[in-house]
């Protein structure tokens, strides 16, 4: 299947829109917070612009409101966004023969949400798609963007976020795209696995628990593929005598 | 200013987990085998990132749905992902449902 930029930009854009809507109460939250910890407004919008990674401002603004160095801080940002290392290594045979500049560019925007639907796309098309990846990618920075801005202006007078339950649609969005596989043994292995080790490790490793029981999770997909490839290699040989 | 400080190190700490192995200066690529490995990423850490969402352990209390609502609609949107529906109506049709237990039932 081929299709014009102009198409796969607004592809990319649709793809985004319910995650990033979804996200938009972390947003406020955000916003609200760092004013509340002593930012001032044009401190906690550039944040939200520059470090862009909810979870990792959170606990960093947190944090800063309970005394803690730099050192902390940026123990607890690197451990929160480690998981991004593998969406980085992930993409690496992507942006093979791109220039500088693009990489760069895609780093920039490559977030759990950027990720998730690019990686669909890609598995979708066959093949991935840098203007995909971009305009779904800088529509998730935007609206991260704007909301920030209204927590920064109206955080106070917004109550009651948590109670919409705004985090289903992250849910839902992730399950129709890895649900799709599922009848793969291995895949359906790998998100067993993942996802009970992530249930199970949260409450010990808050900052860590979705990398580790991702690493698990693509472990015993690993063995699982192999073993499969092995099976089926020696079934291949086995028609041939 | 050290609010300032504080955000430029942190913005560098993200941005160098995003960057890191998609500059051109890191020659290796993955090997063939390392992206067998890759390939179950997306699957591993977006359910890694729901799961805790619909499904909740507390210590204290044990393991606890975070609700009904959550884990209804959620199996609803995995039954309808595996039946092939597309994945717009499967997110459509799974909120609609949550939103209308959460707030009409």
């Amino acid at each position: 299947m081929t299709r014009s930029k102009n198409t796969a930009f607004w592809q990319g854009v649709a793809a985004m829109l319910p995650l990033a809507i979804a996200c938009i109460p972390w947003g406020i939250l955000t916003g609200a917070l760092a004013i509340q910890v002593g930012f001032t407004p044009i401190q906690a919008q550039v944040m939200s612009l520059l470090v862009f990674a909810g979870a990792a401002q959170l606990s960093g603004l947190t944090m800063h409101a309970a005394g803690a160095g730099f050192m902390p801080i940026l123990g607890s940002t690197f451990v929160i966004s480690s998981r991004h290392l593998l969406y980085s290594l992930t993409f690496r045979k992507h942006v093979d023969g791109m220039s500088a500049p693009m990489r760069w560019t895609m780093a920039f925007v490559l977030t759990d949400e950027m990720f998730a639907v690019s990686e669909a796309d890609t598995r979708r098309y066959g093949v991935f798609c840098p203007t995909y990846a971009l305009s779904s990618g800088f529509t998730f920075w935007f609206l991260w963007g704007v909301s920030t801005a209204i927590g920064i202006f109206a955080g106070e007078h917004i109550n009651n976020l948590d109670d919409l339950g705004l985090d289903f649609a992250i849910a839902a969005t992730f399950i129709a795209m890895t649900f799709t596989e599922l009848r793969r043994f291995p895949v359906f292995a790998t998100m067993l696995a993942s996802g009970a080790a992530s249930v199970l490790l949260k409450p010990f490793l808050p900052d860590s628990h979705i990398l580790l029981a991702s690493l698990l999770g693509m472990a015993i997909g690993y063995w699982l593929h192999k073993a499969d490839a092995s099976q089926s290699e020696a079934a291949s040989q086995g028609t041939e005598i | 200013m050290m609010v300032w400080v504080l955000i430029g190190l942190m913005a560098c700490v993200t941005y160098a987990n995003r960057l890191v192995f998609l500059l051109e200066s890191i020659k290796t690529m993955p090997s063939e085998r390392f992206n067998v490995f890759l390939s179950y990423s997306s699957y591993a850490v977006l359910t890694a990132i729901w799961a805790p969402i619909v499904l909740q352990l507390d210590l204290d209390k044990g393991f606890e749905l975070a609700g009904n609502d959550y884990v209804i609609a959620a199996s609803v949107a995995a039954i309808l992902t595996v039946l092939r529906l597309p994945s717009i109506l499967v997110v459509l049709i799974s909120i609609g449902l949550f939103g209308t237990i959460r707030f009409l039932l």
